[in-house]
């Protein structure tokens, strides 16, 4: 779990030196010291656009480090496959993937900020190509070290993967938005194990996926996921998911 | 936010939410190595290119037939690598680390798990379960090991947990919940592997909890049957009642037997030959002996269960309504004698050493393993009985003037054994055992108690003592002993200034290695005792070393790293060990050849 830490230090050097990522660098409309290593890593050989239909809104400046609210909305772009979120200066950099299966391809979550720094989202289209869009998001800093707070509360396995639910609907859409009790440590606290939700996904009575995530460290403690779905939500809508200790959840979500 | 919605349902919905613990979770992974079978684990004792259970060999014999590394040879064995746990969280390092396909899987203390390449040392993945802070393990945040089966390596956790882990990926395959740690519950043994099944106890005699042995489906983590270790209460296979185990009420007066203890807190072994598996339960609870009239069984117990149906078959308890807190828990560990019988030897923490049958628990002979033993005169030579020193136990307080404490009495062994959780291992070879023993005793007395869920549950005072130089023969604690089961001769000793706390391996190349809390990992002739070689390893050795082969070369092992139980219930035993410094490591030795 320290692999991404020591891996965003090492390329700080690499970034410097071969001509082509310098052209990369300057495309980027973040300009962000990490992209080229970002693109390297997690996007390979595929081709990449920078897409204003990929937009991803959040604060300026962070109030609190631990919990940054940000959104993450598509619109136009058809076919979307699968969506990363990264932030580029975290020391871990991948924050969650998800694929909208019936949802509609829009997410908003809260997440931890090491330091300032870009938050893209990353959208995969069928035919390959990957639509980049993102901001960037000041913050004071310390979000991933910081011991989460649960971790002072003796009775954080009692509430452990507990979810709360809300809903809303107008005459076109509905969103569900959903509290899940989980510290979510990031490892990176001295003498604290990483400890985080690995895997949700939202299912519906016949057991039909309507949006998988891959959720990763840097997303908040007891994290808050927000989905949007064209007209009502599903009928028996169920999170199930797990965390990287094994521990199962099972929440229905009661319309 | 972007969007606009008419809030329809302003009610804060609670959902039912959950951890499931039963259910499988289902990972894409398919092994990419051979996986382990029960066959391989029935032939562990004999394959030397791996160690796939705790015990070398579910028998628990911890004998290598390995024989490069002899007793000619051993002033070649060098370091090839050591590996640092790390962490904030250097304690007691109690594992045996298994082996399988190149690759060494060693836990650490705090319910770490790490996996190695088992050549090089080079780290191939770790896993750190997250931990309540209320956990209650009594005796130190350790764990002695994991078990291999099919691609999973499995181990219990301090919040009495049961994982399952990918050996490729680490990643969580399974996951069950043992019982609440909140009521006490915790686990550090290593699990045993029968017949296709994960075998595990559970730890938490000192609150009160029920000791049980629990067989699951290893690889999915399902429960098969449940057999408490206290009489009264209702076994369970298949989730159907399986029988109570004993009858209610015979060895118990009123109702202590529902808060009777025995943990299994040493796990296990189990004889693919008798199809029996042999789990050692611990003290009764309270401590106070004057409250549980009669032998509270299975207390201070061996018992056999056959794994097919659950059951148990026979026991035989050492120390009957213990006052003293001498588990049973030690290992029992079969094997055939010089003259053909079908055995079992057992070192008990009571300081007695019982040689019984195999298949039907039969007391053949007994023994004093430790040079001073107060409680008992001796044992009845017809059924292994002890015969009680009714002056040696300590008193009830209700008796007592003001109904506070008890009589006091000076006793040995100490509560911390004439043996404790360290593993001994025989060789076919010269027949003996080799007993990592403590000579020590304690003062102990009685006080009130009543039980509360996820509290002590003790009733007793104590604190351990050195024994009389002239009585023992020296100043020492520890006692690295070669046992012939045969005539009960302790045929050879090495003395050790501290208590011994790490387990014993003997080889096929006639030596006998094991370490000791001031850091040495030793090795002597097994037929001599003469210490032939000693390396330090930088920190207190609390952990059975290990032997295997890969590519031509035999490997030993060991976990170093300072802990246990002695820094925390020490007493007068201090000044032999408060010098000494915590670590933990994995140190893996082979021969030097000299460069080309």
């Amino acid at each position: 779990m320290f692999l991404p830490c020591l891996f965003t230090a090492l390329v700080v050097f690499v970034v410097v030196s071969p001509a082509s990522t310098f052209a990369a660098m300057a495309d980027d409309p973040l300009q962000s010291p990490q992209w080229t290593d970002i693109r390297d890593r997690y996007l390979g050989a595929d081709k990449v656009v920078f897409d204003p239909r990929v937009a991803v809104s959040g604060p300026k400046i962070a109030e609190d480090s631990m919990n940054v609210p940000v959104s993450v909305k598509i619109s136009g772009l058809v076919d979307v496959r699968r969506v990363l979120v990264v932030a580029d200066l975290n020391p871990i950099v991948k924050v969650l993937e998800f694929s909208s299966k019936g949802a509609l391809p829009s997410l908003h979550f809260r997440m931890k900020l090491q330091q300032g720094s870009p938050v893209r989202a990353m959208a995969q289209t069928g035919d390959g190509v990957w639509h980049v869009g993102g901001i960037w998001i000041d913050a004071s800093g310390g979000g991933c070290t910081a011991p989460s707070v649960g971790r002072s509360a003796a009775g954080w396995t009692e509430t452990l993967g507990q979810v709360q639910s809300r809903v809303w609907q107008n005459e076109t859409q509905s969103r569900v938005k959903l509290n899940i009790m989980h510290p979510m440590d990031t490892g990176l606290a001295p003498g604290i194990p990483a400890f985080y939700i690995e895997r949700l996904s939202l299912q519906d009575a016949a057991g039909r996926e309507w949006m998988t995530l891959d959720t990763f460290e840097p997303v908040s403690e007891n994290p808050v996921f927000s989905f949007d779905f064209s007209g009502p939500p599903p009928a028996g809508l169920t999170l199930v998911g797990r965390d990287n200790n094994g521990n199962r959840i099972n929440a229905r979500v009661v319309k | 936010m972007n969007h606009k919605f008419q809030e329809v349902d302003l009610m804060k919905r609670t959902l039912t939410s959950v951890l499931v613990a039963s259910a499988m979770i289902t990972l894409a992974a398919a092994p990419a190595t051979a996986a382990v079978t029960d066959k391989d684990i029935e032939n562990d004792a004999k394959s030397t290119g791996d160690v796939l259970s705790w015990g070398l060999g579910t028998q628990g014999q911890r004998y290598s037939p390995l024989a490069k590394v002899n007793t000619k040879t051993i002033k070649d064995l060098v370091p090839v690598w050591s590996f640092s746990f790390g962490g904030e969280k250097q304690r007691g390092q109690e594992s045996q680390p298994v082996i399988h396909n190149g690759k060494m899987f060693v836990t650490g203390s705090y319910s770490r798990m790490f996996a190695l390449d088992a050549k090089s040392g080079k780290k191939l993945w770790q896993y750190e379960h997250r931990l309540p802070d209320g956990i209650m393990p009594c005796c130190d945040v350790v764990n002695r090991g994991a078990a291999l089966y099919d691609n999973l390596v499995i181990f219990a956790t301090l919040d009495a947990q049961l994982v399952a882990l990918d050996q490729d990926t680490g990643k969580v395959v399974w996951k069950e919940k043992i019982d609440e740690y909140s009521a006490g519950y915790s686990a550090t043994a290593a699990p045993i592997i029968a017949k296709g099944m994960v075998l595990t106890g559970v730890s938490g005699g000192e609150f009160g909890v029920l000791g049980r042995v629990e067989a699951r489906d290893a690889k999915t983590g399902k429960m098969i049957w449940v057999r408490p270790t206290v009489e009264g209460h209702m076994g369970t296979k298949d989730g159907k009642d399986n029988g109570i185990s004993g009858t209610t009420n015979a060895t118990w007066p009123g109702d202590l037997w529902k808060t009777g203890g025995a943990a299994t807190w040493l796990g296990g072994t189990y004889d693919p030959e008798t199809g029996l598996a042999y789990f050692g339960t611990g003290n009764p609870a309270p401590w106070n002996s004057a409250l549980r009239p009669g032998d509270n069984l299975y207390s201070c117990s061996t018992v056999a269960i056959d794994v097919t149906t659950g059951k148990i078959v026979w026991h035989f308890q050492g120390t009957p309504n213990d006052g003293w807190d001498y588990d049973g828990v030690n290992e029992f560990i079969t094997y055939k004698s010089k003259d053909g019988k079908h055995l079992g030897g057992k070192a008990d923490r009571n300081g007695f050493f019982y040689v019984l049958d195999a298949k039907t628990g039969k007391f053949q002979r007994g023994f004093p393993f430790v040079k001073k033993i107060t409680w008992a005169t001796g044992l009845d030579a017809e059924t292994g009985r002890p015969k009680f020193d009714p002056a040696n136990r300590p008193g009830d307080p209700a008796k007592s003037a003001d109904g506070k404490k008890g009589t006091s009495v000076f006793s040995a062994p100490s509560f911390l054994g004439g043996k404790n959780q360290m593993p001994m291992a025989y060789s076919p070879d010269t027949g003996y055992f080799y007993v990592p023993a403590n000579e020590w005793g304690m003062e102990i007395w009685n006080e009130p108690v009543s039980y509360k869920k996820g509290a002590a549950y003790l009733g007793a005072g104590f604190t351990i003592k050195t024994l009389d130089p002239k009585e023992i023969g020296g100043d020492y604690i520890g006692a690295m002993r070669a046992i012939d089961p045969a005539t009960g001769k302790i045929v050879w000793e090495v003395k050790n200034n501290a208590p011994l706390w790490g387990g014993v391996l003997t080889t096929k190349g006639g030596l006998v290695f094991w370490g000791t809390p001031e850091g040495f990992l030793k090795a002597a002739d097994a037929k001599t005792g003469k210490e032939v070689w000693s390396f330090q390893t930088g920190s207190g050795v609390v952990a059975p070393p290990i032997s295997w082969e890969q590519d031509g070369e035999q490997y030993i092992g060991v976990a170093s790293g300072w802990g246990g139980a002695v820094p925390l219930w020490g007493g007068d035993v201090a000044k032999k060990v408060n010098y000494l410094n915590q670590g933990g490591s994995m140190w893996v030795f082979k021969l030097h050849k000299s460069g080309k």
